[in-house]
């Protein structure tokens, strides 16, 4: 799963990220998008993973990735020892998003979070005429072998970073691949937006 | 190039002062080296090896004629590299290959030291490679390895020298002994010291060996090695080169006649003594001790890049210990990286055929050495 592509997922996060800073990518995958930061943000970095190989694959390019799992072992980690952490694509499949999302905010200064949209139109459009759980470029699994837990639309999100009195600053707009100062909810986002990316921090 | 020497270091007169109060000197290390040093002499790795381990990490045994104790990691092309890097590894102190142990000759009695060698510590050992390391006019250490006790030491040098040491790489290890770990070496230990023939340490010269206490030590620590699983499939309950039950006490089934064997050709190559002091050191082992009780405080110097590495089937020194350390140096926002290899084959797996532990192995000395 990535956000519409990865390149623009990859473009985006760059351009917010300050250079030279500290960050964290959890489900770092095999390290593509920390090489893409080093390469231009001079970031240093490291990875979480759970999957074997390519933790051995992040070693043999140079990345420094700890076995983990967002759900459990983000607690290990010092209030603000990174910039930057970094969950795409993961929140919906944590066990505790509500809790993943406040170790995000503690233990770096700003935390970019990316989710598929659950309130995207075509979803909505298959549930209400198919009356079938969705399946899409950003959503790619059966509903039976699904390892998504927790779904949510971008208002949820939204919701939720209130509740937990988390601030959010910026919103990509994914159409022209920036980040955006957050003035709020979006109508137009909430139908049209595939995925929801954000730049949190704590309040 | 292989080459197998001993130094003395430290003296009579400068001894080596250790944690117990005494001191000794002159200190001799038995050590073997692989490959070249290079000129900036930054493509040392330095190997601790574990309790029953020895020197002969990648060369033909001088008593058992089997190949290195890790000779499927160390060589040409090999994980660690020859080729490229300038592998040491020392025999401790303690030991009975060479190095200064309760086997050699104590330069005050000139009798065996036995039971008058004084009682070590893993910082003791660590203390000893250094001088090691000094002698050979490394000023910093490409890479510190090794496992279970080995990979003690490497955390001793991380904490105790952390200026010396540029990666390391703790494999299937602890911070401390834990109560079950304290209890193994202790059965070990009266094992050893219940045989007769042990004499209260004082058998060298005698012929009476204490090979049963010293058998059944190495039984028992076997077990201990391997999983239940491993056993399970290596040996399940078939018998020995028999097809029905003895009724007796003979090795009926063949883990009986496995490890008897694991016992008896253990003790052509290891002393009774050596045992009791390194497992010792092992027990005391604590790094927290001399740190506050704080693991933090401990790692508190460290600016290593360091990679943890545990087997899922290890219930010796469990993934749930190793993680304590990459925990430790996470808080301390120090260069960690931590993987855990499934594997059925228990403790010993950092010994055996692993290709994935190999890989990593691989793939993190490899871009290290890259960055340098």
């Amino acid at each position: 799963m990535s956000l519409i592509n990865k390149t623009k997922e990859f473009t985006i996060i760059s351009d917010v990220i300050t250079s030279k800073s500290n960050i964290i990518d959890i489900g770092c995958s095999d390290g593509s998008l920390i090489e893409y930061l080093k390469l231009n943000n001079n970031v240093v970095a490291r990875g979480m993973e759970i999957d074997q190989s390519k933790i051995r694959t992040c070693l043999s390019k140079g990345i420094s990735v700890v076995e983990g799992d967002a759900d459990t072992d983000l607690f290990d980690y010092p209030d603000n020892l990174f910039d930057y952490s970094i969950l795409t694509y993961t929140l919906q499949a944590t066990k505790n998003p509500k809790v993943v999302l406040e170790q995000l905010v503690r233990i770096a200064g700003k935390a970019i979070v990316s989710f598929p949209n659950f309130g995207h139109w075509s979803i909505a459009m298959s549930l209400f005429f198919n009356r079938e759980m969705p399946v899409n470029s950003t959503l790619d699994y059966s509903w039976y072998e699904t390892p998504n837990l927790h779904f949510c639309t971008i208002n949820d999100f939204i919701n939720l970073c209130e509740g937990l009195n988390i601030k959010i600053e910026k919103k990509a707009d994914l159409r022209k691949s920036v980040f955006k100062e957050f003035k709020g909810k979006s109508l137009y986002d909430s139908y049209f937006s595939e995925s929801g990316l954000f730049l949190i921090s704590k309040k | 190039m292989e080459e197998n020497k001993i130094v003395e270091l430290s003296s009579k007169e400068r001894p080596l002062l250790l944690d117990c109060g005494k001191s000794l000197g002159p200190v001799k290390i038995a050590y073997t080296t692989y490959g070249n040093l290079n000129e900036q002499k930054s493509n040392a790795i330095l190997i601790c090896h574990a309790l029953t381990g020895d020197q002969y990490v990648a060369s033909q045994h001088p008593i058992t004629k089997k190949e290195g104790w890790w000779s499927n990691v160390v060589g040409p092309n090999k994980s660690i590299d020859t080729n490229k890097f300038f592998v040491i590894c020392p025999n401790i102190i303690g030991g009975c290959m060479g190095s200064t142990g309760p086997k050699e000759i104590d330069p005050l009695t000139q009798k065996e030291f036995g039971l008058n060698f004084p009682v070590i510590t893993i910082s003791d050992m660590v203390k000893a490679q250094k001088l090691l390391i000094d002698y050979l006019s490394i000023k910093k250490l490409f890479c510190v390895t090794g496992g279970s006790m080995g990979g003690m030491l490497v955390l001793e040098w991380l904490s105790k020298f952390p200026e010396y040491v540029h990666s390391a790489i703790p494999i299937a290890t602890s911070v401390n002994h834990s109560a079950q770990n304290i209890a193994l070496n202790e059965l070990a230990r009266q094992s050893i010291m219940a045989d007769p023939d042990w004499q209260s340490g004082n058998y060298y010269g005698t012929d009476r060996q204490p090979t049963k206490g010293l058998s059944v030590a190495r039984m028992a620590a076997h077990i201990s090695y391997l999983s239940k699983e491993s056993l399970h499939q290596k040996f399940g309950r078939n018998l020995q080169d028999k097809n029905e039950l003895d009724y007796s006490f003979k090795a009926d089934f063949q883990i009986e006649s496995y490890l008897r064997h694991q016992g008896i050709s253990f003790v052509d190559r290891f002393d009774a003594n050596s045992y009791l002091y390194i497992t010792r050191a092992m027990d005391y082992f604590d790094i927290t001790v001399k740190n506050n009780g704080s693991l933090v405080e401990a790692f508190k110097n460290t600016k290593s890049k360091v990679l943890c590495i545990s087997f899922t089937s290890d219930w010796l020194y469990p993934t749930s210990e190793n993680k304590k350390i990459v925990k430790t140096l996470n808080a301390l926002g120090i260069d960690v990286s931590f993987l855990e290899i499934e594997t059925e084959n228990g403790h010993d797996s950092f010994l055996l055929d692993e290709p994935e532990f190999f890989d990593a192995l691989n793939g993190f000395i490899s871009s290290t050495w890259r960055e340098i």
